[in-house]
């Protein structure tokens, strides 16, 4: 009781000095901590959020379905204003969902859908990127690359697999394997595909082991940058050189910009994680002050290639 | 069985009973399963999984190959060299994963440049500028000290406490995560020192796992501490009555393969030219199954570094005789998962033939 007034007047204090609205205690439950990207995300969304006067609360489930759903009990148990939740599992947002819908708690998923979407209560907002347009920008221009290069003839690579409980890792390996049939991008073909797990070890690993079959190839698409800095740092060792080959990687990492400054990275895509985070603390006081938030709303990916990366306003630096 | 060994037991030779070294079956397993995809590659895939079919290059082996399969398991390996003498000693050590992460995060973050390899500018500094471009050996000396000191501390509760190692390492191994992830909020480091990046270049990995495995081998084998780990292992009760002091022991067998997972943690790191908090994650799963695979025995007791190599080299084989065969990676899993329960099932039921023979 003691707690709750002091936290009022404190509140009062605050609201002193920022007029806009309530101050409000925003739950928010990650994944995982360890991930960069989430990282970037929370980061970015508390960084906002406490710029508007609000608190957030993080959590971490460690990749545990069972443990998030607890945190999310726990948030609206003791009373959190807005929960914002990164689901371990897109196929297991639907529990945590209902639990905060009857609990009166608005609540925005964020980064990774709620599937089937129709699991996600209504009155709810999922913001993320549409995992559609990075594998399809990235292999894309790729194959625009490899034309320009002179390789329409024919053109053979690798693809390097992210973890396949992941939907973003599904999803990219769809998104390369369509444009690959293309009519104008049929000349590029596949020879190898595996998983690294998104890791740069597994990926370096992998690559030296592609190496050792001895096979010609032309292009290395990775699900994301860390597995391409991994099969480039392979290929360097065994001493291809980086003008032969065209990498591409997805979300635009410092390190990936490093090595696209450098030469070795061709392209990435850049999936805004601060613009996702302060997306979804936007969409969360929309639902907090009653007003109508579309149930999907997609902050586009980006396309950075050495090119765009020069002249990209937050990139470039 | 017959009454005139009566009384005499053991002491007299008898050839009959004279065993085959438990490592000479996994070698055979190891062979077995490299003329397995050396077959199936022929027949299948139209090459050859061992011997060099490209005349590019003027080399009977295929040596890109033949690098890779040992290159690819000498991180894990070295943290399954530490983890083979604790399982011998009767104990287990599941921390050695996470002290990778954690060792790796807090050795990196030492052992920062001001300059990228592409000589650009670090503009964010983990500890800020005066942290950066120290000499090589404080990220080394820091490294392999946090180690040291999860291991003497798994020891020591161990030991002094009697808290069983299982509970001992998995409490280590949560703090070790954490740990890892603490350094820098989740965030990677990179911008690694031209010193550091060469200790994991090439074939470097390999040179510095095969050298601790023979300084291990020898430790093993031919000291007292060796004698006394089987000695623990074996039967703890009876070493203690014997005058070992198993409580000094278990701490430096523990600090031992502390310290070994810090080192697979330089190395990885180095070798990635980036530290990350999620490195090492189930690493000492592989490592304890490296150990199991080669004949070691989770009873306590029984096993050896030889073994352990062996046990790496059948994992390092599986991998890329897996991607050799175009197969997908939960193929491997699979795979793995039957080799360690066969190795297993194998090692007792040659257990079981030898104690019927004596």
């Amino acid at each position: 009781m003691k707690k709750s007034i002091l936290a009022a007047s404190l509140t009062a204090a605050v609201l002193a000095q920022v007029p806009a609205a309530q101050a409000l205690t925003i739950g928010y439950a990650t994944h995982h901590f360890d991930d960069k990207f989430s990282t970037i995300l929370r980061n970015g969304s508390q960084a906002y959020a406490e710029s508007l006067g609000h608190e957030m609360i993080q959590v971490d489930a460690q990749l545990d379905v069972g443990r998030q759903l607890d945190q999310v009990r726990n948030f609206i148990a003791n009373g959190v204003d807005a929960l914002i939740i990164q689901a371990v599992d897109s196929t297991a947002a639907g529990p945590m969902s209902k639990m905060a819908a009857e609990a009166g708690v608005p609540t925005v998923f964020v980064n990774r859908k709620p599937t089937p979407l129709e699991s996600m209560a209504d009155g709810q907002a999922y913001v993320a990127s549409n995992e559609v347009e990075s594998g399809t920008y990235q292999t894309y221009q790729m194959c625009l690359q490899l034309r320009a290069e002179g390789k329409s003839g024919g053109a053979r690579g690798y693809l390097l697999v992210g973890d396949l409980a992941s939907e973003a890792a599904v999803q990219r390996t769809i998104d390369a394997e369509q444009v690959v049939q293309l009519d104008m991008c049929n000349f590029m073909e596949i020879i190898g595909k595996e998983t690294a797990m998104w890791q740069r070890n597994e990926a370096q690993d992998l690559m030296t082991n592609w190496l050792s079959t001895g096979e010609d190839f032309d292009f290395v698409i990775a699900n994301n940058d860390e597995m391409a800095l991994g099969a480039i740092q392979a290929m360097k060792a065994a001493g291809i050189s980086m003008d032969d080959v065209v990498v591409g990687g997805v979300d635009a990492t410092d390190d990936a910009l490093a090595a696209m400054r450098g030469g070795d990275l061709d392209v990435t895509v850049f999936q805004n994680a601060k613009a996702q985070g302060e997306g979804a603390i936007d969409a969360v006081l929309k639902l907090v002050n009653g007003e109508s938030v579309p149930r999907e709303y997609y902050v586009p990916f980006e396309l950075i290639t050495p090119e765009i990366l020069k002249t990209h306003p937050e990139l470039s630096k | 069985m017959s009454s005139t060994t009566h009384g005499l037991g053991g002491l007299k030779y008898d050839p009959k009973k004279r065993h085959r070294p438990p490592e000479l079956n996994v070698f055979v397993a190891l062979v077995a399963i490299v003329a397995l995809f050396e077959v199936l590659g022929r027949m299948f895939v139209g090459d050859s999984f061992l011997f060099n079919t490209r005349d590019k290059v003027d080399t009977l082996f295929n040596e890109q190959r033949l690098k890779i399969i040992i290159l690819q398991v000498s991180i894990i390996g070295i943290i399954a060299l530490g983890v083979t003498q604790v399982i011998i000693s009767g104990g287990i050590d599941l921390s050695s994963g996470s002290i990778v992460g954690g060792v790796a995060m807090i050795t990196t973050a030492f052992a920062q440049s001001a300059l990228n390899e592409y000589g650009m500018e670090n503009v964010k500094p983990i500890l800020g500028a005066e942290w950066l471009d120290l000499p090589i050996i404080v990220p080394l000396a820091i490294g392999l000290s946090v180690g040291l000191l999860a291991g003497i501390i798994n020891g020591l509760l161990i030991a002094k406490f009697k808290i069983p190692p299982f509970i001992v390492t998995l409490g280590m191994m949560l703090f070790m995560r954490g740990v890892a992830t603490f350094v820098t909020k989740g965030r990677p480091i990179s911008f690694l020192q031209e010193d550091y990046v060469a200790i994991g270049t090439g074939m470097n990995p390999v040179f510095i796992f095969i050298g601790i495995a023979v300084i291990m081998h020898f430790l093993l084998k031919y000291t007292k501490y060796g004698k006394h780990t089987y000695a623990i292992g074996s039967n703890e009760q009876a070493a203690r009555m014997s005058g070992i002091n198993v409580d000094r022991l278990k701490v430096l067998i523990y600090a031992i393969a502390g310290m070994l997972s810090a080192v697979a943690a330089i190395v990885m790191s180095s070798k990635a030219l980036t530290g990350q908090a999620g490195m090492g994650l189930m690493y000492e799963l592989d490592a304890i199954a490296m150990a199991v695979i080669g004949g070691t025995s989770l009873a306590g007791g029984r096993g050896s570094i030889l073994g352990t190599c062996l046990g790496a080299l059948i994992f390092g084989v599986i991998i890329s005789g897996f991607t050799f065969m175009r197969l997908d990676a939960f193929y491997q899993e699979m795979a793995k998962g039957i080799i360690i329960v066969a190795a297993v099932i194998l090692d007792q039921w040659r257990a079981q033939k030898q104690a019927a023979k004596a």
